[in-house]
C-alpha cells in the first residue's frame, strides 16, 4: 500500500515538474496573474470611484467578478491543455513503456499523472488567488481613501458624530466586502470544477488517439455539463409531453455528464448573496463522487489499452 | 493488474507457447497478424538476438513478453510468471527503441525517478546511481539535461534505467539504432559485460555483424513468423570445406609447397579446391580500429592504413 503510494507520488512529482517547466503554461500563468492584477485599472474605467450612493461597492464587486472569472478561465486552459497532452506525450517520448515495464500498475501510473496535474492546478490557482488577494487589498486601501476623500469634501465633518458614524459604517462596508470569507468558498468551488474538468479530460485521453481529440471532446462535454440542467428543468416542466426518447436522452446525459451549471452558485457569492457553507460542501462532495467515478472508469479503460 | 503469488522456479528466463498477436483492420475488413504462433525459450544467462526486417514481429514479441500488450492467442511467461504481474516486472528491465525520456531531467534525476518507482530509495539508490553511471560511462551526463544528450548517450542512460532495480532479464529493442559505430560498439561491450554479470539479455537488431558478436543464440523473424532459431555456432558453420588461418605472409613459392604438402596428405580436388587469400577486415572493424586509436592518443597500435 505504502509502496504503491510512493510510486504514485513519484509519478505525480515528475508530471508536475514537467508541466512547470513547460514555457506555454508559465506564460499562461503569468498572463493570468497580470490580468487579475490589472482588474483594478479595468474596474476604474468601468465603474470609477464611488457610486451614486457614495459607496465603493460596484468597483469591489467588479474586481471580484473579474478575479474569479480569470481564475476560472485560465485554470480551465491550464487543466485542459496539460491533461490532454499527458498520455500522447508519454507515448511520443516512449517513457510510458519504460515506466509500465517496471513494477508499476497502470492504475498507479494514471493516478500519479492525475495527482501531478491536480498539484499543478492547485499551484496555479494558489498563485492566481494570491494576486487576487493582493488586488482586493489594494482595492480596500483605494476604497477607504476614496470614502475619506468624499467625506473630506464637507468641512469639519469629523466634529459631527452622525457624519463620523456614517463614515465608519461606509469604511466598514468596504472592509467587509473585501475581506469576505465567502471568496474562499468561491475559489474552492472553482477549483473543484476545474478538477472535474481534469478528470473528464483524463478519461477521454485514456482512449483518445490525439490531444486535439481530447481537447475538443472535453470542451463539448463541459458545454453540455453547463446546459444539461436547463434541459432537465425543461424536461421536468414538460415531462408529460416528452417522448420516451427525449426522456431517456436527457436522463442518460444527466447520468453521464456532470452538472457543471450547479457551480454557477459562485455567481451568487460574487453578487453578495449568502451561500451557506453546507451548500458549498455538498457541491464539493458531488464533485468528489464524480471525480472518483471518472477516475475508476479511466483506470478500467487504461488497463485494457494496448500501448 | 493483480499481484501474483510467489515466483515458481522456472527453467526459462522467457518462454512463449503459440504466442500470437493479431490486429483487426476494421476499415479494411482484414486482420494483420503481427506475430504468428511463436514458440521460444530463452535460458537464464543467455544473450538472445531477435533478428529480422522492420515489421517482422520483433518489437511485438518484446511488448508481449513485457505485458504491455495482450496476446490474441498463446502464452508468454517470464521466469514462469505472467508478464503483467508485478513479480515478473521486478525481474525485467526494458530499453525501448529510440527512447527520449524526460528531456528536462539530468542523468542523475532520471535514474533517481526510475529508482523510486521501482521502490529503490535512500543510500541504496544513490549507490546504485553511482555504479550505473560508471558502468555505462556517463560521468559527463550526470548534470546535463537529457535534451542535450546525443543518441548514444540516450541509449546508455536508457540501459542504466533498465538496470536500476537490478533485474535478471533485460529486453533491449534496437539498442544501437541511430547510434554511431563507436557508440554502438560501446553498447555491444556493455551487453557482453551484462552477460558476465549473469544477466539474461534479449535484444532485437538488424545489424547482423553486431548480433554475431554478442548473441549466444538467435531467432530470425520474417512477416510475423520465426523462420530460424539456433546457436550462432550451429547456424553459421558451413559443413563443406575447411578453413586454415595463418598469421604469417605466404609467398607464391611457399603456397606451391603447401599445395604439394596438402596433396601428400591426400587432399585433392584440382586448382580451385585450394585458394590463398589475405584476411579482410569488415568495414566496421576498420572504422572502429581507426576511430578508437584516434580517440585515445596513448593507444599502442597505429591506425590501419
Amino acid at each position: 500500500m505504502i509502496s504503491s503510494l510512493l510510486r504514485i507520488i513519484a509519478i505525480g512529482r515528475i508530471t508536475l515538474t514537467e508541466a512547470v517547466r513547460q514555457k506555454v503554461l508559465n506564460v499562461l500563468l503569468i498572463f493570468s496573474i497580470v490580468l487579475v492584477g490589472s482588474s483594478v485599472a479595468v474596474s476604474q474605467l468601468a465603474t470609477p470611484g464611488l457610486d451614486s450612493a457614495g459607496l465603493f461597492d460596484a468597483q469591489i464587486k467588479f474586481v471580484k467578478d473579474f478575479g474569479c472569472g480569470a481564475i476560472g478561465l485560465f485554470g480551465f486552459f491550464i487543466a485542459l491543455l496539460s491533461t490532454a497532452q499527458l498520455i500522447p506525450q508519454e507515448l511520443h517520448n516512449r517513457t510510458i513503456y519504460t515506466i509500465l515495464a517496471k513494477p508499476v500498475r497502470r492504475s498507479e501510473f494514471l493516478l500519479g499523472k492525475f495527482l501531478g496535474i491536480v498539484l499543478l492546478l492547485a499551484l496555479s490557482v494558489a498563485l492566481m488567488s494570491l494576486a487576487f488577494a493582493a488586488t482586493l487589498y489594494w482595492q480596500e486601501i483605494e476604497g477607504i481613501h476614496a470614502t475619506t476623500a468624499a467625506y473630506d469634501g464637507t468641512p469639519n465633518w469629523r466634529a459631527n458624530p452622525t457624519a463620523v458614524n456614517s463614515y465608519n459604517h461606509d469604511v466598514q462596508l468596504v472592509i467587509t466586502q473585501v475581506r469576505d470569507p465567502q471568496i474562499i468558498e468561491a475559489v474552492l468551488l472553482i477549483f473543484a470544477k476545474l478538477v472535474m474538468t481534469i478528470s473528464i479530460a483524463l478519461l477521454i485521453s485514456t482512449f483518445a488517439t490525439s490531444s486535439i481529440f481530447t481537447i475538443i471532446t472535453t470542451f463539448f462535454i463541459y458545454l453540455i455539463g453547463h446546459m444539461e440542467s436547463t434541459a432537465r428543468e425543461f424536461w421536468l416542466a414538460h415531462g408529460a409531453d416528452a417522448s420516451i426518447w427525449q426522456t431517456s436522452l436527457v436522463g442518460l446525459i444527466s447520468l453521464l455528464v456532470p452538472d457543471m451549471n450547479s457551480f454557477t452558485i459562485v455567481d451568487e457569492i460574487l453578487a453578495g448573496n449568502k451561500v451557506p457553507w453546507h451548500h458549498a460542501l455538498s457541491l464539493l462532495g458531488y464533485a468528489d463522487v464524480y471525480i472518483i467515478v471518472l477516475l475508476a472508469v479511466s483506470i478500467i479503460i487504461f488497463d485494457y489499452r494496448e500501448i | 493488474m493483480m499481484e501474483s503469488s510467489a515466483p515458481v522456479a522456472a527453467p526459462f528466463a522467457a518462454e512463449t507457447v503459440g504466442l500470437t498477436k493479431r490486429y483487426p483492420l476494421t476499415w479494411k475488413r482484414k486482420v494483420l497478424v503481427a506475430l504468428d504462433r511463436l514458440d521460444l525459450q530463452v535460458r537464464p544467462g543467455e544473450v538472445f538476438g531477435l533478428l529480422g526486417p522492420n515489421g517482422s514481429g520483433k518489437s511485438t514479441t518484446i511488448k508481449l513478453l513485457l505485458g504491455l500488450i495482450t496476446p490474441s492467442e498463446g502464452e508468454a511467461r517470464i521466469f514462469g510468471l505472467p508478464p503483467e504481474s508485478l513479480e515478473a516486472r521486478r525481474r525485467v528491465g526494458f530499453l525501448p527503441e529510440n527512447p527520449y525520456f524526460y528531456g528536462f531531467l539530468n542523468g542523475d534525476e532520471t535514474l533517481r525517478f526510475y529508482g523510486k518507482i521501482c521502490g529503490v530509495t535512500g543510500a541504496k539508490l544513490e549507490k546504485k546511481i553511482e555504479d550505473l553511471i560508471e558502468l555505462v560511462g556517463l560521468q559527463n551526463g550526470r548534470e546535463r539535461p537529457l535534451r542535450s544528450y546525443s543518441k548514444g548517450m540516450l541509449q546508455r542512460i536508457g540501459l542504466a534505467q533498465a538496470l536500476i532495480h537490478d533485474p535478471d532479464l533485460l529486453f533491449l529493442d534496437e539498442p544501437t539504432a541511430g547510434v554511431d559505430p563507436l557508440g554502438s560498439s560501446q553498447i555491444r561491450d556493455l551487453i557482453l559485460q551484462l552477460k558476465k554479470m549473469g544477466k539474461t539479455v534479449i535484444f532485437s537488431s538488424h545489424l547482423l555483424e553486431q548480433v554475431q558478436e554478442v548473441a549466444d543464440r538467435v531467432a530470425i523473424f520474417s512477416l510475423g513468423k520465426k523462420v530460424l532459431e539456433g546457436s550462432l555456432e550451429s547456424l553459421l558453420t558451413q559443413n563443406e570445406g575447411t578453413q586454415i588461418n595463418l598469421s604469417a605472409d605466404v609467398s607464391p613459392e611457399q603456397q606451391a609447397r603447401l599445395v604439394d604438402a596438402l596433396k601428400q596428405a591426400g587432399i585433392e580436388g584440382g586448382a580451385e579446391a585450394i585458394r590463398f587469400t589475405r584476411p579482410h577486415l569488415s568495414l566496421e572493424q576498420l572504422y572502429l580500429r581507426t576511430v578508437q586509436t584516434q580517440a585515445d592518443p596513448r593507444a599502442k597500435n597505429p591506425p590501419v592504413q
